[in-house]
């Protein structure tokens, strides 16, 4: 991470974004390890407990590294751009679970704590990126999240993964009503598997479009 | 304007590719299926010789006199018989009741429920078993089941409201044979199953499923003077009762321990006068208490659970004391095995399809030789129909006569291919048994060991041969399900392929108007596509709740309505979600509906009630929303609400009370309702566009500002578009204010809130729809439509079995039984969602303005297609897809241990939701052609009229 910090402000966008992909793609697997090795808790034995480690972990990577994308450098600091991703945390976890319920997640206060956790992790996946990079510029959030027309790669590595770690998490919802009878078929537990898978893979992908828009541009530039 | 689709020729490609569906559906469907029996005829006095060798004596034996006959069954077999037999059948009363489960007694208060019953079982007069009950577990197929010890076909449940007589080999037409006299008093399924056959009956209807108590009279009141008598052989009681009981309230109805009570005593009844004074030996009767099925916790029956499979068998009056009935009842057996066992102890042969096997219990009195008999002719029975089935399977070197005593010790172990397997598994049997034979008699009492050996090698052959049977579905033609398969994709090819050629029409031609006038274009979204990719496989996956969010469009104005819409689109989603949980995993969760039926009946019917005036005045709402308030509209308005104040008078009068539901004035107040609103709906259909004004100036078009923009002037004026779209929404209203109205008479009380629901549903697509301006896209709507629909006959309480079909309401309104009537309406219950959400297509097409898109020099039949492709072909092409997937799912699945159980029902319901898809579409066609056809001629008329004038 370190040499993360040194880069200078106005160093190219895509060799941040490069980087910041790194420090993104590896704490969601390193967490999953920890909590499995160190404290012998996994999704399926404690579905809440893991996921508020995960968004606990999560949750100051996200904002630092984001935070090197905010926009308009010169009326936002740092520490603004963290803020306010901050506040965003809250905002998009009721969203997600809003939709969440909506679209089938049980209500009542058994699952409450799950619910509440799970969607701090979608925050954290979605909302979160857009609000520390973002703020409240309207427009830039319907480019994203209303006609997904990302332009450029701050864009892309916001919307792909919010867009994978969504669909990700629709596509683990299948299993759920199946008659398999296995323990990981309740709420949240595959909803979140999806999530991270989507969450990852998105990532990932991002990754290879930053990466090969930068050396297309580096061509160019020659 | 290059249109390669004429309206000609896009009809006849649908009409085609529906045919071909229908085609391929139908041969698939009788492919697959299995059509019963392997044997034909009756068995006679050849089945008490072995099978293997060929017929000495002449098939003369069927012609003797009956007294002849049944000596010579009884010398042939060397049973002593039974004389008489009481066979009390108890509708859906689940074995659990009275032998417990998992070797605990039954709960304090069903012991207490049947005293009598339950100190037989303890002194050992009375052996129970849990008989398991093949799937579908409906009255008529199990019956069938007991009396032919053949497994039907699965079908059999399709004919379940259309009884016929049952003409396999069976116990009852043995019986015929050696000259019994048989009685029956209940259920007159037995009466349709053998016409002719009963000397006296007294038939009662099974299907008004309200009445508990004058059902159970009808058949007690006979018991007094039946018993007295003694010219009957054969009593067959059917005792209804329980499972109405089971159908109102569930396991645990108040009902439930009155009514057991009531069988225990005609059991006891039954016992007292006839057996139990009969131990000196003269007259040996037998009663045999049987359930059909069993039942889930909430009563319904149909499925494949252990609820409802665990069907009793219990044989009251054989000589032997049993004094640990545990040992019996530990054992599963199934419910085809009453077939043979009763056979056998009666000494006639066990029918021919039988795949039962003898239950091990019941001949405890009889002496060893005369066991080993039994088994012997069960044995032989089934190597018959094995013999059919496997042609290669001859087993040579069986011994006709006499007995080669080389081979004996040579089996010892069966293995290989069934047909080695079963052929070895019955040489053991036979061979030992034959040794045991040769024996000396005096040493026989002393070789206990030995005897047991041939027991148990017996059980195991039978056990084999019957598991075989019973699991072994007849061949499947291939040709003939190939073909069908093939022929569904051709279809569903043919759908898709108008669709997407249609598609790229429409956008031509709106590419074209927009670059003419300088539109905005809307382009493709990728929320849309990915939406209704997620959701198509959402839904054809048994998954149960599908829910639809709109592309977020980006719009001006009408954005608010839009948002609104949607808003409440996704919250009576997700209540109706919420208000019964389906889905196997979440049966047992709680819900909204098992909340409020915990809070008691008063509740519901106030929230029924509630919902229902509610839904009236929606409806009347959506009417002054047309805007027309003509003398005309008011009066069919009018009539319609006569008619929904009379449905909450009906609910509000009758509807769950248990008791007086079934009385003359609530039939004929339904009566009244039903002929009412049909004739309301016909009459708006057929005579609305006749008399519905017609505009004749330019005034009265530009008024509207939508089709001043899209639609040329000339076109207005020469085709009856507006007149249309307002004709359209009057009918479109009155189906969907008649179908509600239907639905909140016959639907069961607890449902009238979710069908508010998806009114409200409707309204808001409607809404949404209305607001889309001329650039929204129509297919993506009306597949909407379809899935909402879908979703909400989940939501209504159904699911993938056929158990949670609502047989009560079907017969809603019925003064006599009539198959076709109680179908139609129970069709309607199921589907009512579905359709439904079919009907308000055309309001939806009256309130669209997407096809307003017309090019200039268009003709009626360009309007027409333009109105009519899009609202026909993505129904008919979305069921296209999901029916041809589940016919190659359940192709791929046809090994699988529940194909009868979860598949096949699964796909009874998509071909009948298929039907419902066909019957929607046609109304809808219907409608808009003859609408428009009615309001084009007298518009033209009018214009020769004004011309003429001028």
């Amino acid at each position: 991470m370190s040499t993360n910090e040194k880069v200078s402000a106005d160093a190219d966008a895509d060799v941040v974004c490069v980087q910041l992909m790194l420090g993104l793609v590896l704490p969601l697997p390193l967490t999953l390890f920890i909590a499995h090795n160190l404290y012998s808790i996994n999704l399926l034995s404690h579905p809440s407990l893991t996921l508020s480690l995960i968004s606990v972990i999560q949750c100051p990577i996200v904002l630092l590294l984001y935070g090197r994308l905010r926009k308009n450098r010169k009326h936002c600091s740092y520490l603004k751009a963290a803020g306010r991703g901050l506040l965003g945390l809250p905002i998009g976890a009721l969203v997600n679970a809003l939709g969440a319920i909506a679209l089938g997640a049980p209500v009542g206060t058994q699952y409450f704590s799950q619910t509440l956790n799970w969607s701090l992790m979608m925050s954290l996946f979605t909302i979160v990126p857009a609000a520390t990079v973002f703020g409240s510029s309207w427009k830039d959030w319907q480019r994203i999240f209303a006609h997904t027309k990302p332009m450029g790669s701050v864009d892309v590595i916001i919307c792909l993964p919010a867009h994978g770690a969504i669909i990700g998490a629709w596509f683990g919802a299948w299993p759920m009503p199946l008659d398999w009878e296995r323990p990981w078929q309740e709420w949240p537990i595959c909803v979140s598997y999806g999530a991270m898978a989507g969450y990852l893979v998105a990532m990932v992908a991002s990754f290879g479009y930053v990466a090969v828009r930068a050396r297309m541009q580096h061509v160019k530039r020659e | 304007m290059s249109s390669s689709l004429t309206c000609a020729k896009l009809t006849i490609l649908t009409i085609t590719g529906v045919t071909i569906q229908i085609i391929g559906l139908s041969l698939f469907v009788y492919g697959f299926f299995p059509v019963k029996p392997a044997l034909s005829g009756v068995s006679g006095a050849e089945s008490f010789r072995p099978p293997t060798c060929t017929p000495l004596h002449n098939q003369t034996d069927s012609d003797l006199p009956p007294h002849n006959l049944k000596s010579l069954y009884k010398e042939l077999s060397g049973i002593a018989p039974f004389d008489r037999l009481v066979l009390m059948v108890i509708d859906g009363l689940p074995a659990e009741f009275v032998l417990g489960k998992d070797d605990k007694p039954p709960p304090k208060a069903l012991m207490d429920a049947m005293p009598y019953t339950q100190s037989l079982l303890a002194n050992g007069m009375a052996i129970g078993y849990h008989a398991k009950a093949a799937p579908p577990t409906v009255t008529m197929p199990r019956l069938k089941a007991m009396v032919s010890g053949a497994i039907g076909g699965f079908l059999d449940v399709a004919f379940n409201f259309n009884t016929q007589a049952l003409l396999d080999d069976n116990l009852l037409g043995q019986f015929l044979k050696i000259g019994w006299k048989m009685v029956m008093f209940g259920d007159e399924t037995w009466l349709k199953l053998f016409p002719g056959l009963f000397t006296r009956h007294d038939g009662v209807g099974s299907f008004f499923v309200k009445d508990t108590v004058q059902v159970d009279q009808n058949v007690s009141r006979h018991l007094g003077d039946e018993l007295s008598r003694d010219d009957w052989d054969l009593m067959v009681l059917h005792y209804l009762g329980l499972d109405h009981v089971g159908h109102i309230g569930g396991r645990n109805s108040i009902l439930m321990a009155p009514k057991l009570l009531e069988m225990d005593k005609v059991v006891k009844m039954i016992h007292t006068s006839v057996i139990a004074g009969q131990e000196n030996g003269q007259g040996q009767t037998l009663l045999v208490v049987v359930s059909d099925h069993g039942m889930t916790y909430n009563g319904n029956h149909g499925g494949s659970s252990f609820e409802e499979t665990d069907s009793l068998a219990l044989f009251i009056g054989l000589r032997n004391h049993v004094s640990d009935y545990a040992l019996y009842t530990l054992n599963t057996v199934y419910q085809v095995d009453v077939a043979p066992t009763l056979a056998l102890l009666f000494g006639v042969p066990i029918p021919k399809n039988n795949v039962g096997v003898l239950l091990s219990g019941t001949f405890g009195s009889f002496t060893d030789d005369q066991q080993l008999k039994a088994l012997e002719l069960n044995s032989w029975q089934l190597l018959r129909l094995l013999q059919a089935q496997l042609p290669g399977l001859s087993c040579e070197n069986s011994p006709c006569d006499g007995f080669s005593d080389d081979q004996g010790c040579r089996i010892n172990k069966c293995s290989g291919n069934i047909e080695n397997t079963i052929c070895c598994l019955y040489l053991k049997a036979t061979m030992l048994h034959s040794s045991w034979r040769l024996k000396d008699v005096s040493s026989r009492p002393y070789s206990r060991e030995d005897y047991s050996g041939i027991v148990a090698a017996y059980y195991e052959f039978l056990k084999t041969a019957s598991e075989w049977l019973s699991r072994r579905v007849t061949d499947k033609p291939v040709n003939l399900l190939a073909f069908g398969v093939a022929a569904m994709m051709l279809s569903c090819l043919i759908l898709l392929s108008l669709i997407f050629s249609f598609y790229k029409e429409v956008y031509n031609m709106k590419m074209q108007q927009c670059f003419d006038s300088k539109y905005s274009m809307h382009t493709w979204s990728l929320v849309e596509t990915f939406v209704l990719g997620v959701i198509l496989i959402l839904v054809s996956l048994p998954v149960e709740a599908s829910r639809s969010l709109f592309g977020l469009y980006k719009g001006n104005k009408k954005i608010a309505f839009q948002m609104c819409s949607i808003f409440v689109l996704i919250i009576s989603g997700r209540t109706l979600r919420g208000w019964h949980q389906g889905g196997v995993n979440w049966t047992y969760l709680p819900d909204i509906s098992k909340w409020l039926e915990k809070a008691g009946s008063n509740h519901v019917k106030s929230i029924q009630l509630v919902s229902g005036l509610l839904m009236i005045s929606l409806c009347l709402f959506a009417l002054s929303l047309s805007g027309s308030r003509r003398k005309i509209s008011l009066a069919v308005g009018f009539s319609f609400l006569m008619f929904g104040l009379l449905v909450l008078q009906h609910i509000q009068k009758y509807q769950d009370n248990i008791f007086v539901s079934s009385n003359y004035n609530a039939t004929l107040l339904v009566q009244i309702i039903f002929a009412g609103l049909g004739i309301a709906t016909i009459g708006t259909f057929v005579a609305y566009p006749w008399l519905m004004p017609i505009c004749i100036s330019k005034i009265c078009s530009s008024h509207h500002s939508f089709m001043s923009g899209s639609v040329p002037i000339e076109i207005q004026n020469e085709y009856p578009l507006l007149e249309l779209k307002n004709s359209l929404y009057l009918i479109g209203w009155a189906y969907l204010f008649c179908w509600c109205l239907l639905q909140l008479l016959l639907q069961q009380p607890i449902n009238a809130l979710p069908m508010l629901l998806l009114f409200v549903q409707i309204l808001a697509s409607l809404i949404y729809a209305s607001n889309g301006g001329v650039h929204h896209k129509q297919w993506v709507e009306i597949a909407a439509l379809y899935y909402l629909g879908m979703a909400g006959h989940f939501a209504l309480g159904n699911s993938n079995t056929l158990a949670t079909i609502d047989v009560a309401g079907a017969f809603i309104g019925m003064s006599s039984y009539s198959t076709l009537l109680s179908g139609i309406l129970m069709f309607i219950i199921t589907y009512a969602s579905p359709s439904f959400f079919l009907l308000s297509i055309v309001m939806y097409i009256s309130v669209d303005t997407s096809y307003l898109v017309i090019p200039q020099k268009a003709d009626s039949e360009h309007l027409l297609k333009n109105m009519l492709a899009f609202p026909c072909l993505v129904p008919l092409g979305v069921n296209s897809i999901i029916l041809t997937a589940y016919t190659i799912v359940l192709l791929l699945m046809r090994n699988h241990l529940f194909v009868w159980s979860v598949f096949s029902p699964k796909y009874l319901y998509v071909c009948a939701t298929t039907l419902c898809v066909y019957i929607g579409v046609s109304f809808v066609a219907a409608t808009v052609i003859y609408s428009y056809l009615v309001l084009a001629l007298r518009k033209r008329m009018q214009g020769f009229s004004s011309i003429d004038t001028r």
